[in-house]
């Protein structure tokens, strides 16, 4: 690729938005693609590839360009928003224009996919594919997940061991306080507000102290569930085990922990400390907002750092743990160790598995996760460590992904103790309001008994979770709630089955 | 009618007195309180304009209308990058099949409906009644479903075909009105003439209703370049065929926005159809009017 | 070709002949209405049929499994309290931008209707420049000029002391469908001006001359004469804009996707979040959304049956305005 090239590729990806990589250089040139995994079919049309873009869009138009260069076959790529994903690759599915290579719809059980033929195992295509899993972390594979009767199914490439609501701050901002936080020096909840206060106060009301997007409810979701989890509550974070205790078998979205959280955050709005419209601002708006110097604090992922750093370059922000409260040092959670909504699965009746399958092989082996991590940093951690220590980043970026190793856990996957949860899963129905909805409902003023409407909340979540229960038992799944409960979980540690 | 509202002028009490300002200086004012409420209306507009020319950083640093070092970059990568050249033609190729099958089918249609007492008629145009009050948001997957099955899930045509179902029954109610209140004559005189009916509505009634044709194609155009959903989940598979719309909302990322590129893209999405108001916008009046009429 | 050259007999007597002769005398016009009524088949009525269908299952939307579950989504929808806020929330919002919209872009209709005012073709066009801007892109421009932290509007009123503490329009719940109203009547008062601008076309020219030679001018003219003459535009013209107004959805998905906490969720919203996008960890209802969807449109169509009769009966009552 000659120099030009890439300059117009940077162009081109700042075009979608996605700057991010200007920082981190590009360690995808003279990518070794090797020799062909097997013996090659010839292209039946151009390899296409979807999955839900950003830098995943960085990184994949580029490599799959040059993959195709190097074996003779055009490359499609596609990267939607996931409300698109759900209703295009199902409709992809059954009139069979689906890409080769795809993401399933966020929060659809890989399982259920399975069942319906949608996609295939990649046993047939990649070569000694045990070889190849065991290069992977432990917990990267998961019977009822990714596995399916000893047959592999989806490709685990990113990490999930993120924190969406680590602690950012401006330091400009956080002079005006009496703290100077860090990895090693994190703010306690008491802390936390004072800060937001100060920063307010001292600014004269040109800087606020706390931003969140507040209109992606999924941020309240997130923000409540992980600041209450460090202070000690400990459960599942998405889908029907979201608020869900596995050492209990009960859910825990009324705990005394989470109305803590919640009424910390309610605390701070009416210290005057939040930023004036939050509730209509989304997250990259939040983001935005930060890094000029508007807002002093934001609960937020690890992604922001290499945006900031390629967009803000004057912006001087820190980073730290999720508050906690005084004395307490709990973990926050994730539902497994891979990332679920980046798993790559391979179309039933895709046109070229062969060379699907052989990115995905490729994405499985050093070279391919530490050209993957150079291109995205902390944001989509590779799943391989070694790959994130070898890849070009900041030492920021680096301490970040540090920071998350102490502070994110994996839950158990209530799919490992049956896959008969899958029918769960397919039968479960969320309560209208869910937690996020509800901490929404409470910060914007239309509901107002915190520990009456997580009540509420928790007791309708049992209902809905009885009610699947029975429904998926209907179906012939034979599970019960006891099996939900995992005597053995040690919430301070990865739950390793 | 327009005696009637003579009639009533009358008992209106005619108040003579001098204007304080004389006609003209009458416009200039009318048209100096116009000129501002029309700058605080296109104001957002304006800004995004602004914004297209700006770059990312400087958007959001809050500065004036006028950017600081103007730039065609957003400009050039929204073309090149984005493929915007493309969708244009896709879009254009959308927008004008999808205006000359609605226009010929609404107009036919309309044309038996508003002169043709055919047995049925009144069902069917309760029927269409009907559905004009149907939100028509969650129909995407019989439609897409349809289209796959007759082979043109996957492509422009099918695109095209499905984009012509939005609003037909509306125009067809247009043609209608404006066909019902025409001379019977018309059609008697063609016939003695000889001329068989196709003829006679090519030659005769669709030249007649020039005003509707102009509506439709306006409304049609509008509808077409900005339809988003169907071209959407139509033209996943294949890229190149996307339209504008389709286009430039891929410009969205979930964790981060390029607003300069999202602007220019935008601005080179509206253009066009600025321009076909302008042009058209005297037609499209007077032939509301004509269709209004009736 | 003869079928047509028969001119049709008087209808008394049409209905008394057989319906078979009928039809072949019309045989040409059956197969005019062909086309159009191909694609209204096919891309309006089929997908109603579908919808109704689905209304009656438990369905995902792209699980293969559908289990018949009759009318219960029907039962279901008329305890949920999520349905019947957003259901009342579309009927207020139609109620408040239809008239807003309509008398605005009158006023605007009549002031630029004069053919003396030289710029009145570009003050239009500026007027329709919102209507041709995707709903994508008025969405983040309007985020930004309504923010309360330095969006100018809220600079302007602070300014101004007319607030104290700047606004949250998008983000209050009390304010929110308001901001949105006005958004939407900023967006759509172009196509209504140009509605009244067609309808104004309607007076003949001599009246205007009848009215100078009367004396009469200015606001008279337009109270006395041309107001009566385009009143009865008014129907159509408000039936276009509130079938419009009840699909709002682009705009308010683009903006608040029906928040804070569904303060702005009307009934498309509703739809959509039920059958696309569930909370996190559920499975869309497709089934469920349609339900709605049938719901709606009865009731709609019910709704707007009676503003029809009661237009009717208000004309019977008044014979001269015909």
């Amino acid at each position: 690729m000659t120099s030009l090239n890439r300059r117009s590729f940077l162009a081109g990806t700042s075009a979608l938005g996605l700057a991010a990589i200007a920082g981190p250089a590009f360690a995808q040139q003279g990518f070794d693609f090797g020799a062909p995994m097997t013996d090659m079919p010839a292209p039946d049309g151009p390899l296409r590839w979807l999955d839900s873009g950003d830098q995943k869009g960085v990184f994949f138009r580029e490599f799959l360009a040059n993959y195709g260069e190097a074996r003779g076959i055009e490359t499609v790529y596609d990267g939607l928003p996931w409300v698109e994903i759900a209703t295009v690759v199902p409709l992809g599915v059954r009139n069979e224009s689906a890409p080769d290579a795809f993401a399933l719809p966020l929060d659809m059980p890989p399982a259920v996919a399975i069942d319906q033929g949608w996609v295939q195992p990649l046993d047939d295509y990649i070569p000694d594919i045990a070889e190849w899993r065991a290069g992977f972390p432990t917990g990267s594979f998961i019977e009822g997940v990714n596995m399916r009767d000893g047959k592999t199914y989806g490709l685990p490439f990113t990490s999930d061991r993120r924190s969406s609501t680590l602690l950012l701050f401006g330091r400009e901002a956080m002079a005006l306080t009496d703290y100077d936080p860090s990895p090693e020096n994190p703010l306690n909840w008491d802390e936390f507000r004072t800060a937001a206060r100060q920063i307010t106060e001292n600014s004269g009301g040109s800087v606020y102290g706390f931003i969140l997007g507040g209109a992606q409810v999924n941020r309240w979701r997130d923000a409540v569930l992980s600041l209450a989890s460090r202070a000690g509550a400990h459960y599942g974070v998405s889908g029907f085990v979201t608020g869900f205790d596995f050492s209990t078998g009960e859910y825990a979205l009324n705990s005394e922990e989470v109305v803590a959280a919640v009424e910390l955050l309610l605390a701070m709005r009416d210290d005057g400390s939040t930023f004036p419209g939050l509730l209509s601002l989304n997250a990259p708006q939040a983001r935005a907002f930060t890094a000029q110097g508007n807002a002093g604090m934001i609960l937020q992922g690890p992604w922001n750092v290499p945006l900031w750093e390629a967009n803000n370059p004057e912006f001087d922000f820190g980073f730290t743990w999720t508050p906690a409260p005084e004395g307490a040092d709990g973990k926050t959670y994730v539902n497994t160790l891979p990332s679920a909504a980046n798993m790559m699965f391979l179309n039933a009746d895709a046109k070229n598995p062969y060379h699907a399958a052989e990115v995905f092989r490729l994405m499985g082996t050093v070279e391919g996760q530490t050209a993957w991590a150079n291109v995205v940093g902390p944001s989509d951690p590779a799943i391989f460590p070694a790959a994130n220590e070898q890849a070009e980043m900041s030492e920021r970026a680096r301490a970040v992904i540090a920071l998350q190793e102490q502070q994110v856990r994996a839950t158990p996957v209530p799919y490992s103790a049956s896959t008969g949860f899958v029918e769960v899963a397919r039968a479960f129905q969320m309560p209208t309001p869910d937690i996020a909805q509800t901490v929404q409902g409470l910060f914007a003023g239309q509901l107002t008994d915190v520990q009456g409407e997580l009540d509420r909340l928790n007791a309708a979540m049992t209902d809905a979770l009885e009610a699947a229960i029975a429904e998926a038992n209907a179906a012939g799944a034979d599970v019960s709630r006891e099996q939900l409960v995992f005597e053995d979980w040690d919430p301070t540690t990865d739950y390793a089955g | 009618m327009a005696d009637a509202a003579l009639s009533r002028t009358s008992f209106a009490p005619p108040r003579r007195r001098e204007a304080w300002l004389s006609p003209r200086a009458r416009r200039t004012l009318v048209s100096i309180v116009l000129a501002a409420i029309c700058a605080v209306w296109v104001y957002p507009i304006v800004w995004m304009i602004s914004a297209s020319f700006k770059t990312n950083g400087e958007i959001f640093a809050d500065s004036g209308l006028i950017p600081d070092a103007p730039t065609f970059d957003n400009y050039t990568r929204a073309w090149r990058e984005a493929n915007i050249g493309q969708y244009f033609f896709n879009t254009l190729f959308v927008t004008v099949g999808s205006v000359i099958i609605t226009t010929i089918a609404a107009a036919l249609m309309g044309y038996v409906l508003g002169r043709r007492p055919i047995p049925g008629k009144t069902a069917l145009m309760g029927l269409m009644v009907f559905t004009l009050f149907i939100p028509q948001g969650f129909t995407i997957i019989p439609v897409f479903e349809l289209l796959t099955s007759v082979g043109l899930g996957q492509s422009l045509w099918g695109v095209m075909l499905a984009t012509c179902g939005h609003s037909i029954v509306i125009f067809t109610f247009l043609f209608a009105g404006y066909f019902g209140q025409m001379p019977k004559e018309l059609e008697e005189a063609s016939r003695m003439d000889g001329v068989g009916p196709l003829k006679t509505f090519w030659y005769v009634m669709l030249p007649l209703s020039k005003p509707i044709i102009v509506t439709v194609i306006v409304m049609q155009t509008l509808q077409a370049w900005n339809d988003f959903l169907l071209p959407l989940v139509v033209t996943l598979a294949n890229p190149d065929l996307r339209t504008l719309s389709v286009g430039v909302y891929s410009f969205r990322g979930e964790h981060f926005i390029d607003w300069g590129g999202m602007t220019a893209a935008s601005a080179i999405t509206i253009i066009p159809i600025i321009l076909l108001f302008l042009f058209l916008q005297r037609y499209f009046i007077d032939g509301l009017a004509g269709a209004v009429k009736g | 070709m003869s079928a047509y050259s028969d001119i049709p007999p008087p209808p008394d007597e049409a209905r008394q002949r057989p319906l078979g002769q009928r039809l072949r005398e019309h045989r040409i016009d059956y197969l005019f209405l062909l086309p159009g009524l191909a694609i209204f088949g096919a891309f309006v009525v089929w997908p109603l049929f579908a919808a109704n269908w689905f209304a009656l299952l438990d369905w995902s939307g792209f699980d293969s499994r559908q289990v018949f579950v009759g009318l219960q989504n029907y039962r279901d929808l008329l305890g949920d309290e999520f349905f019947r806020a957003a259901f009342v929330r579309s009927i207020l919002f139609t109620a408040i931008t239809v008239p807003l919209q309509m008398l605005l872009g009158l006023v605007l209709a009549v002031v630029l209707n004069n053919r003396l005012l030289k710029l009145s073709a570009l003050f239009r066009t500026m007027i329709f420049l919102p209507v041709v801007t995707p709903v994508a892109v008025i969405a983040i421009v309007m985020a930004l000029m309504l923010s309360p932290f330095n969006g100018p509007i809220n600079d302007l009123l602070q300014s101004t002391e007319i607030v104290q503490r700047a606004v949250d329009f998008l983000g209050s719940p009390q304010l929110v469908m308001w901001s949105l109203a006005g958004i939407y009547v900023w967006k759509w008062t172009g196509v209504t001006l140009i509605y009244w601008l067609a309808a104004l076309q309607t007076v003949p020219d001599e009246l205007y001359e009848a009215c100078k030679l009367d004396g009469v001018r200015g606001w008279q003219v337009t109270r006395y004469v041309i107001l009566p003459i385009i009143a009865p535009f008014a129907v159509v013209i408000g039936l276009i804009s509130a079938i419009s107004a009840l699909n709002v959805f682009p705009l308010i998905q683009a903006t608040t996707q029906g928040g804070p906490f569904f303060a702005s969720e009307v009934m498309e919203v509703f739809i959509f979040r039920t059958a696309f996008a569930p909370p996190s960890g559920t499975f869309p209802q497709l089934g469920y959304a349609s339900a709605a969807g049938v719901l709606f449109g009865l009731a709609v169509m019910g709704l707007t049956i009676l503003q029809v009769l009661a237009v009717r009966h208000a004309r019977r009552k008044e014979p001269t305005n015909g």
